[in-house]
């Protein structure tokens, strides 16, 4: 389990503030908020690409290597594709089995390009084996931000069926970022609401479905 | 001008000057550059502002500071390395040092976020991230070099100073086109320089097939 307590980070005029935030193991948490609410930020904190200015991120039975994450313009190595999905599992030292690589490839729909050069691959096809990559080592807590804002339908089931045969198999921690709800809500258990640097709501995607309802009532009576 | 004993001794002594002076300098101005780049610490536009202003360091004033360093009576003077291949090489580093890291520092800051961010998504170690920054950025190390390697056999008055122009001990293509013009001969002048002019352009060529080389790679 994820715990953050009291966290703050300053960013120019930006001012991240969450008092406390639960991430509870092996379920599919939604992040969801406006942009430039923090949630990149958020995520930043707590991969440690970014220091806190004060508070405390723990991280719990979890080491950092067991964490990764995706983001909305992955970076693609000047390589195959067979070597950018075989990366994480080099520098680990693990030999690629052959089933394991065609199974990530065939689930992405990339089978028969791994010899293609990675850079040159469309923007769907980058984001799916950047999302393969981040998988193909088995972590146990992965952050995927804004990865599923810029693709088809199609691609997104395809997503959507890969974490829940995951979930259904070894079930391992989500934190899936989205500044569309509606993206999220079917797959997550689990949905937190961020607005200005602030934890706004946790709960079901039911209850946070009824919250911005409510919130948006209440705006619009004035 | 034939290609007698001496001309291919002072060839040979261009050759090895560059290439280590070169390889050197890569081996210190890479780090350095790519740290400039990533850390952020007081005084570090200071370093910056430096290192550019050492860039276009004129090469006749290092000659004369390493002259100073290892001058019989300098604090270096006991090493014994004033006219010696090692004396312009280190005279050569303190030219082309500054132009890698600066070079490299600049290359940098267009892609070296990215791929450290990536880097952490991945959990790889300092030591895989430094690798796999020097793997990505290849083509901009590329032409680092190739410069580098360009200013060091074009550079005479560091040489000339620390070297002394000692024939078949430190007498490079540059001090020998210089010597020869003092005497007035111009036509083994030109013919030396022509000499030299083919040498860097071969070596530039031999750069660009590898790097076609491996843009082919990229190719698949």
């Amino acid at each position: 389990m994820v715990k953050i307590i009291e966290l703050e980070k300053r960013i120019e005029s930006f001012q991240l503030d969450i008092k406390s935030l639960l991430f509870q193991e092996k379920k599919i948490h939604g992040l969801i908020g406006s942009n430039g609410s923090g949630k990149s930020t958020l995520i930043k904190l707590i991969t440690g690409l970014m220091r806190p200015d004060q508070g405390t991120i723990d991280l719990g039975s979890l080491r950092s290597k067991d964490i990764t994450f995706t983001t909305q313009r992955p970076y693609m190595l000047h390589d195959t594709v067979y070597h950018n999905l075989i990366y994480p599992l080099k520098i680990r030292n693990q030999i690629p089995a052959k089933e394991v690589i065609g199974k990530w490839l065939d689930l992405c729909g990339l089978t028969g390009k791994e010899e293609q050069f990675a850079p040159s691959l469309s923007s769907g096809e980058r984001q799916k084996l950047s999302f393969a990559r981040a998988l193909i080592f088995k972590p146990k807590l992965v952050f995927i931000d804004e990865t599923m804002a810029n693709m088809d339908p199609e691609s997104i089931r395809t997503f959507e069926r890969i974490i829940t045969d995951i979930q259904t198999e070894d079930p391992i921690t989500w934190v899936i970022v989205s500044h569309q709800p509606t993206h999220i809500y079917n797959l997550c258990q689990e949905v937190h609401m961020m607005e200005a640097g602030k934890l706004l709501f946790s709960g079901t995607p039911k209850e946070t479905g009824y919250f911005i309802k409510e919130r948006h009532e209440k705006q619009w009576s004035y | 001008m034939t290609l007698n004993r001496e001309t291919m001794d002072i060839i040979w002594l261009t050759m090895r000057l560059g290439l280590v002076s070169t390889f050197l300098s890569a081996l210190i101005g890479i780090p350095l550059g790519l740290l400039l780049e990533s850390r952020d610490f007081y005084g570090k536009r200071v370093i910056l502002r430096i290192n550019r202003t050492l860039m276009g360091f004129p090469p006749v004033v290092v000659g004369l500071i390493v002259y100073l360093l290892f001058m019989r009576r300098g604090p270096f003077g006991e090493l014994s390395l004033l006219f010696s291949f090692p004396a312009m090489v280190i005279a050569q580093l303190f030219i082309i040092t500054p132009i890698v890291s600066g070079m490299v520092c600049t290359a940098a800051k267009n892609v070296a976020s990215e791929i450290r961010t990536f880097a952490i998504s991945m959990n790889a170690s300092r030591s895989q991230t430094f690798f796999l920054l020097i793997k990505e950025m290849k083509h901009d190390i590329y032409f680092t070099m190739a410069a580098s390697f360009g200013r060091s056999i074009s550079e005479v008055g560091a040489v000339m100073i620390v070297g002394g122009n000692i024939q078949y001990k430190t007498r490079t293509m540059t001090t020998a086109i210089s010597l020869m013009r003092n005497k007035g001969d111009y036509s083994e002048a030109i013919t030396l320089g022509v000499v030299l002019l083919l040498l860097s352009f071969c070596i530039q060529t031999l750069m660009d097939t590898l790097k076609r080389y491996e843009n082919n790679g990229e190719n698949y």
